[in-house]
């Protein structure tokens, strides 16, 4: 679901970041007042779990791929301020060192995965939970998150998809081609939302309740159904089991290379004209792929040419995970300052 | 005695001199070895410094992009488990040189073309050696540190001149803030004879340090010193 740079007309990308900015300055003063300190050092790791999640390919039908945001995860864990600074933390991530998504759709990806989906995701959730969510049965409390994981993605999926859509409409050269993504509404809506409807969902909804699970089980106060409420039964605890959780899901990312396909609207400039849709190939590269603004990401796709590719994903894994935890690390120290 | 008085000193000439010398003294003032605390399970400090070592000399000499990556993974990891002050204090020397090694190295890549990759990975290890050694710093007691240079068979004279320079660069940088806040307070007005007196200040911090120096040597002695210096 991460949209490559020039895939989307720079009038589009500057809308999608200006809508943001109001979401994020509502969000760091909303986690500031809400989340104890120690908490906000906390979310980094809900960070990264996003950013593990992310690296996990899926195989989806027509040969493309996909893969769990987590943003409603993190929501659970840390309320969808939180959820939203931290998918937005690890996007940029990706963006920048790891060459996933584009920096000029940075607005874009952060709108459709780091609030849509944790505020629909939660909000769901929150919905059908009903009202004092502690005294709910375990197995009703599940239902409600993989319901309102599944929603959530596939309403971000919406969104990207409505983003690619009105592409060929606003930009396009006198000869009709399109400057940027070159299909139309009626060829992204089905591309994105058949396979996330199908599988990618089905994938957010179970990393969603399993980690949720362990979490809940191993480190109750890290929910934010009992930061809300001040639970008073829940105390502090050491966190390790949440820490080895991390550890194995690092281990285990190299699976996500399993998917050789490229995620649908993830294409590079050099293979787009060459993917067939609905029986004919595009036959052109859109004239804003070609001349538009690119930049070199250190570790694009993770890897480097010649680099072992299981290591080099695992290493990218640890990186990305050690910088998320930093991050906020020093994030919840600027604010302590602030505040004190 | 009934009018207010209104006097500003006219400006006199030497001002730049005392201000770099006065930040100077300051600076030494505060340069007290900044107090790295010891975890209960800490590793060994001459364990440490070889790790440490040994981690520069695989950053600076790996021309494979690979191992490089898996070196700054592990520096990464073990900033990551520190609490948020250690990362910052770490972090922020960090920044600062990578930031130098990108001035620096700028030219070449505007002039040279296409040496981007390059520019960056130099950036990159210079900012690993200095996290690797700033973490060693916070996370080492000075007087463990010199204890185990001492155990590494660097010879006893270097670990003393080390720890005593350490001591006692605070105690030069005091003296030399308190005897230019005397001479400033002793100049009100205009003081022509301003830049004779930097020699002064320069010339007594200098003797005072000999004599400080001599003091201590003599102290040593009468409690059985015997020039084999073991560290603190």
């Amino acid at each position: 679901m991460h949209i490559p740079e020039n895939y989307l007309s720079p009038a589009t990308c500057a809308v999608m970041t200006a809508a943001m900015v109001p979401v994020w300055a509502h969000s760091v003063k909303k986690v500031k007042e809400e989340l104890p300190k120690k908490k906000i050092a906390m979310i980094g790791v809900g960070a990264a779990f996003s950013f593990l999640g992310m690296m996990f390919n899926v195989p989806l039908v027509g040969g493309t791929t996909g893969h769990a945001v987590g943003g409603t995860l993190i929501a659970l864990l840390f309320g969808p301020e939180a959820a939203c600074l931290a998918v937005s933390i690890a996007l940029l991530l990706q963006a920048v060192i790891f060459g996933d998504g584009g920096i000029l759709s940075f607005g874009a990806n952060c709108f459709n995965m780091a609030f849509i989906l944790p505020f629909v995701g939660y909000g769901i959730y929150r919905l059908i939970v009903g009202k004092n969510s502690n005294e709910a049965k375990p197995g009703r409390i599940y239902a409600c998150a993989a319901i309102g994981s599944y929603i959530g993605i596939c309403l971000a999926a919406l969104f990207c998809a409505v983003e690619f859509g009105i592409q060929p409409m606003i930009a396009h050269d006198s000869a009709g081609n399109a400057l940027y993504c070159p299909y139309g509404l009626s060829i992204a809506i089905p591309a994105m939302m058949i396979p996330h409807m199908a599988v990618a969902g089905i994938i957010e909804a179970v990393f969603t309740v399993a980690i949720y699970a362990f979490v809940r089980k191993t480190s109750p106060d890290l929910t934010y159904d009992n930061i809300r409420l001040a639970n008073p039964e829940v105390t502090e605890k050491k966190h390790t089991p949440v820490f080895a959780l991390a550890a194995v899901l690092i281990a285990a990312t190299p699976l996500g290379l399993l998917a050789t396909g490229t995620a649908w609207g993830e294409w590079g400039a050099d293979e787009i004209a060459e993917i067939a849709e609905g029986g004919t190939a595009l036959g052109y590269t859109p004239q804003g792929m070609v001349e538009g603004f690119s930049m070199e990401a250190p570790l694009p796709d993770y890897t480097l040419g010649g680099m072992n590719e299981v290591a080099a994903y695992i290493l990218s894994a640890i990186i990305g995970t050690a910088l998320l935890i930093i991050i906020f690390k020093l994030l919840s120290m600027a604010l302590r300052g602030k505040v004190a | 005695m009934t009018k207010t008085e209104d006097y500003t000193p006219p400006k006199d000439g030497g001002a730049f001199y005392y201000k770099t010398m006065r930040s100077l003294g300051r600076i030494m003032a505060r340069l007290r070895i900044e107090g790295g605390r010891e975890g209960r399970r800490a590793l060994p400090a001459a364990l440490k410094i070889f790790l440490v070592l040994a981690f520069i000399l695989a950053v600076a000499l790996t021309r494979d992009r690979l191992i490089l990556m898996g070196l700054g993974a592990v520096i990464l990891m073990v900033l990551a488990t520190r609490p948020a002050e250690v990362i910052w204090s770490v972090a922020k020397p960090a920044l600062a040189g990578a930031l130098l090694t990108a001035v620096l190295y700028g030219p070449a890549v505007l002039w040279g073309g296409g040496a981007l990759g390059n520019g960056l990975v130099l950036i990159l290890k210079v900012a690993m050696s200095i996290i690797s050694v700033g973490l060693l710093n916070r996370t080492t007691q000075w007087n463990h540190l010199t204890g185990a240079l001492r155990k590494l068979h660097v010879p006893g004279v270097v670990v003393f001149i080390l720890d005593m320079t350490f001591r006692y660069i605070v105690l030069l940088g005091k003296l030399m803030d308190e005897l230019l806040t005397a001479v400033s307070l002793r100049s009100v007005g205009k003081n022509n004879k301003k830049y004779s007196s930097v020699g002064g200040v320069m010339g007594v911090t200098f003797l005072r340090g000999a004599e400080m120096n001599q003091e201590m040597y003599e102290a040593m002695q009468c409690r059985g010193f015997t020039d084999d210096y073991k560290g603190l």
